[in-house]
């Protein structure tokens, strides 16, 4: 009897603790995030302070996984915002009619650079990152340096044979810097001699790693001694973890444009707008340079710490609009031709 | 069990308590159970599992999958088998010392070994790199390997122990008596005997290989393989369709191995068994043999050992690999994430509950004579086949749209409804035990068949309930492989957290977070221990 008592007693309570969260709360916004935690959270409880908005976040460093969601929900939208990731993996869903137009009025204000801003009206720029080359400069002084190894300096010299069973980069088919850099590839090449390129690239290569960050995780552990990545991600590991990584920008580079944007039918549309609003002030921006690294889109927010200035940097003439039609095929073809 | 008389079937069809419980369960098993895993099959259209076959990177990772799932089948099960032999030799030293060390592995987070040999043996590792001045790469198919073996083999430790432990002695001996040497004796006796129980074991650490994600994930690097490329499909690609496809793709070897695991071998396991009723001390072991088995077993011992260090060590290290000063650092920020411990602990209590409820429900209905209840018994053994990534997918594809989707609860009763057979197969034994009269007395008394499970079942069920929710707790606390698909904003879970930090490299954290898990498992199952007396069946929180 007792016992038949206590299991009552065992659900009764767990019904009590867990159906009243689920209930509570009206006001707050969902935030799926494809930055990492660490910048998340602090922008978000700076965010939840100035408009007393709290926010229930999801981050994961990998855009994809977060599209994804966002498509699959689609009848049933659960997130209010997708904030970060390239926005390569904004405007697919903004053509899928997924997003929110939304113009932030703080954005004109601050003068931000049209550039930065879709056209549309889908999506809002507010960070920017360049791909890059990165050295484990301990294993390279050990290892490399005694031979009398020059370090690479372009793109090219990637595909030099010293660099054999040491590169490492992220998965084109799985990650959206891995995308980019072999866009940037063919831009730079032509499909044809591009392909050339990755072929022989693919030689040097130990692996390619299935999400963005865990390419800088090999590299900072020594087990690689080049990688290709963003260059914020080198940045913040040797500035907050003390890792010995060194970052070359070569010319011919790729770059992403950090989005946020608003989910049709997201349960809290004036918030999701207060979360955009806010993002294109100084505050987040300044957040993300300081401790994610990335370069800021206002010009009155500092270059983050360690990092050459947007401009003098050299892009590769980036189509877009050919990057975002042909990356199935391409991913495609990258499976059937490298196979990794 | 029960014999099956019309009457008896008639008075039970005409109990409608017991006949609405009965179309509940199914009604609820086919929802959570067939349903998902209906719609991961039917998800990809014809044409697209015909163009499997050329894609490259698939069938890599089909050939790599089976490939390790015979390579680390092999070797975990041959670790296992010499565990299995140490433990039940008495004249072992250091017997119970071996068993208590090989149970290990099994409360772990299914990541943890992986995270624990990078630290120890990877390019930094403590080993490795700091006491040896090697480097090594143990990303790929040889860590892989290594980890998988040292993480399974207990699973075949305690599917062959049980076995050489049900083998007569005094058929050892009779061989003996008869003049055949030490060796032939182990030769023909005693290897003869365990090698239903071999082959059982081997087929259930080959279903856990294959399903093996948290590992994979860890330590795999570059080398696919079909668990964790479903996952890789979403995280990148959003590509849902394919991740069906891969995770269908993987179903069918472990449903294969599954069924002939339950049908073919665990019924041949039955019929070789001699019995125990044997009190004869077994015959001693050759010196030879016992010098060997107590060499391997100990260096097993020691990777074991260093798999707890190695985690509970990063969380007081600085920087893994450069700086060896001890700190509380890591600890400050892991505490920043202790509610993620909260949501584990919440979702984990809810899928127990679901889980122990639902398992002593239908293993009372399978045991009445009712129509359709091998249908129910099938449904409820069926998650056991399935991998976690698979149900994971269901489970995303089948409820994300509803209502469910997006709370905990989706996530809860997946892990609940994966748990499942533990329970059911637990409260089913423990019913097997119960004397039939009991009910008959009561029914006599005029007891409808409700109350009969009320009155005369629940109270002797308790301690499979208890059970059952301390196994679907463990293990849902511990999960990753469908956590991964399910996570959401307002619940995301310890093992996520700790997921994502070992994967963005802050070490320290991780391990303390890892800790803070392990210190739950352990607590919980000291408490079960208090509340049941005994230490909860290890084989069933294994997989």
């Amino acid at each position: 009897m007792m016992r038949r008592m206590w299991i009552g007693w065992l659900v009764l309570a767990l019904l009590v603790g867990v159906v009243p969260p689920v209930i509570a709360q009206q006001q707050k916004i969902v935030v799926y995030s494809a930055l990492p935690d660490l910048e998340t959270s602090l922008i978000h409880r700076e965010f939840t302070r100035r408009t007393g908005i709290p926010v229930e976040a999801l981050s994961v460093a990998a855009a994809g996984t977060l599209q994804a969601r966002i498509r699959a929900e689609k009848d049933r939208p659960r997130a209010d915002i997708f904030v970060g990731g390239s926005r390569d993996f904004h405007i697919p869903l903004a053509k899928e009619g997924l997003l929110v137009k939304y113009r932030s009025p703080v954005a004109a204000e601050a003068k931000i650079s049209p550039a930065y801003l879709d056209p549309d009206g889908y999506w809002h720029g507010w960070y920017l990152g360049a791909l890059s080359i990165i050295i484990n400069s301990e294993r390279w002084d050990r290892e490399l340096a005694p031979r009398g190894v020059r370090k690479p300096a372009t793109w090219d010299d990637l595909i030099r044979p010293e660099f054999k069973g040491h590169f490492v980069m992220p998965s084109p088919v799985t990650t959206g810097g891995g995308y980019i850099f072999v866009a940037v590839q063919i831009f730079r090449l032509g499909e044809d001699r591009a392909w050339a390129y990755l072929k022989a690239l693919n030689a040097n290569a130990s692996q390619y790693t299935p999400t963005a960050p865990g390419t800088i995780t090999l590299l900072e552990r020594g087990e690689a001694i080049v990688a290709m990545m963003w260059a914020h991600e080198a940045i913040g590991a040797r500035i907050l973890r003390a890792a010995p990584l060194e970052v070359i920008v070569p010319p011919d580079t790729g770059f992403e444009i950090g989005a946020v944007s608003i989910i049709k039918g997201g349960p809290n549309p004036a918030g999701a707008r207060a979360y955009v609003d806010f993002l294109m002030t100084r505050t987040p921006q300044d957040i993300n340079a300081r401790y994610g690294f990335r370069y800021p889109v206002r010009a009155d927010v500092g270059v983050p710490a360690g990092a050459t200035p947007f401009e003098q940097l050299k892009f590769v003439k980036y189509d877009l609009e050919w990057a975002i039609q042909n990356q199935t095929r391409i991913r495609e073809r990258w499976t059937r031709e490298i196979g990794r | 069990m029960a014999v099956l008389r019309w009457g008896e079937v008639r008075r039970q069809a005409a109990d409608p308590g017991l006949a609405l419980t009965f179309f509940g369960a199914v009604g609820i098993l086919v929802l959570f159970v067939l349903y998902p895993a209906f719609r991961v099959l039917l998800y990809p259209s014809l044409r697209d599992y015909l163009a499997i076959p050329q894609s490259l990177r698939w069938m890599q990772a089909a050939r790599n999958s089976l490939v390790m799932m015979l390579i680390s089948t092999c070797s975990a099960t041959f670790v296992g088998l010499l565990f299995a032999f140490a433990t039940t030799r008495p004249d072992i030293p250091g017997r119970r010392f071996f068993r208590n060390i090989a149970m290990l592995p099994l409360f772990a987070p299914p990541f943890m070994v992986a995270f624990a040999y990078i630290l120890m043996f990877g390019r930094l590792g403590l080993i490795t790199h700091t006491l040896l001045g090697m480097t090594a790469n143990i990303f790929g198919w040889h860590g892989l390997w290594m980890v998988q073996t040292v993480a399974f083999f207990p699973l075949a430790m305690l599917i062959i122990s049980g076995v050489l432990e049900a083998a007569n002695p005094s058929l050892e001996h009779a061989a003996r008596n008869l003049g055949a040497d030490e060796w032939s004796v182990l030769r023909t006796i005693t290897l003869a005997l365990a090698r239903p129980g071999i082959a059982g074991a081997a087929l259930v650490v080959a279903i856990s290989v294959l399903a093996d994600f948290g590992n994979a994930v860890v330590i795999a690097g570059g080398f696919p393989l079909l668990a964790t490329e479903a996952w890789f499909r979403m995280e990148g690609m959003g590509d849902l369709k394919g991740a069906a496809l891969v995770v269908a793709m993987l179903l069918i070897p472990t449903v294969a191995l599954f069924l002939l695991e339950r049908y073919w071998v665990s019924r041949r396991v039955y019929t070789t068994v001699t019995g125990r009723g044997s009190r004869i001390e077994r015959p001693p072991t050759p010196p030879l043999l016992k010098g060997a088995v107590v060499t391997l077993c100990s260096l097993v011992s020691v990777l074991i050992l260093l798999v707890y260090f190695g985690v509970v060590a990063g969380a007081f290290t600085s920087v893994w690999g450069r700086d060896w000063s001890l700190t509380l650092s890591h600890w400050h920020l892991a505490r920043d994430r202790i509610w993620s411990l909260w949501s584990s602990v919440k979702i984990g209590a809810i899928a127990g509950a679901m889980t122990g409820v639902v398992g002593v429900v239908v293993a009372f209905l399978t045991s009445r004579s009712l129509p359709l209840r091998n249908f129910l018994d099938f449904l409820a053994v069926l998650p056991g086949a399935l991998p976690g990534v698979f149900v994971g997918v269901g489970f995303v594809l089948a409820f994300n749209a509803t209502p469910l989707g997006g709370t905990l609860w989706i996530l809860a009763t997946a892990l609940a409804f994966w748990h499942l057979p533990m329970g059911y197969q637990a409260a089913a034994a423990r019913l097997k035990q119960i004397e039939r009269s009991i009910e008959e007395a009561a029914v006599n008394l005029g007891a409808s068949g409700l109350r009969v499970l009320w009155d005369v079942y629940l109270p002797l069920l308790f301690r499979a309930l208890v059970e059952a929710f301390a196994v679907s707790f463990i293990r849902a606390v511990t999960n990753v492989s469908i956590v991964v698909f399910l996570i959401s904003p307002g619940q995301v879970v310890a093992t996520f957290v700790i997921l994502n930090m070992i994967q963005n490299n802050i070490w320290g954290a991780a391990g303390a977070l890892t800790t803070m898990l392990l210190l739950l498992t352990f607590a919980s199952i000291g408490l079960t221990w208090l509340v049941l007396g005994r230490v909860v069946r290890t084989s069933a929180v294994a997989g």
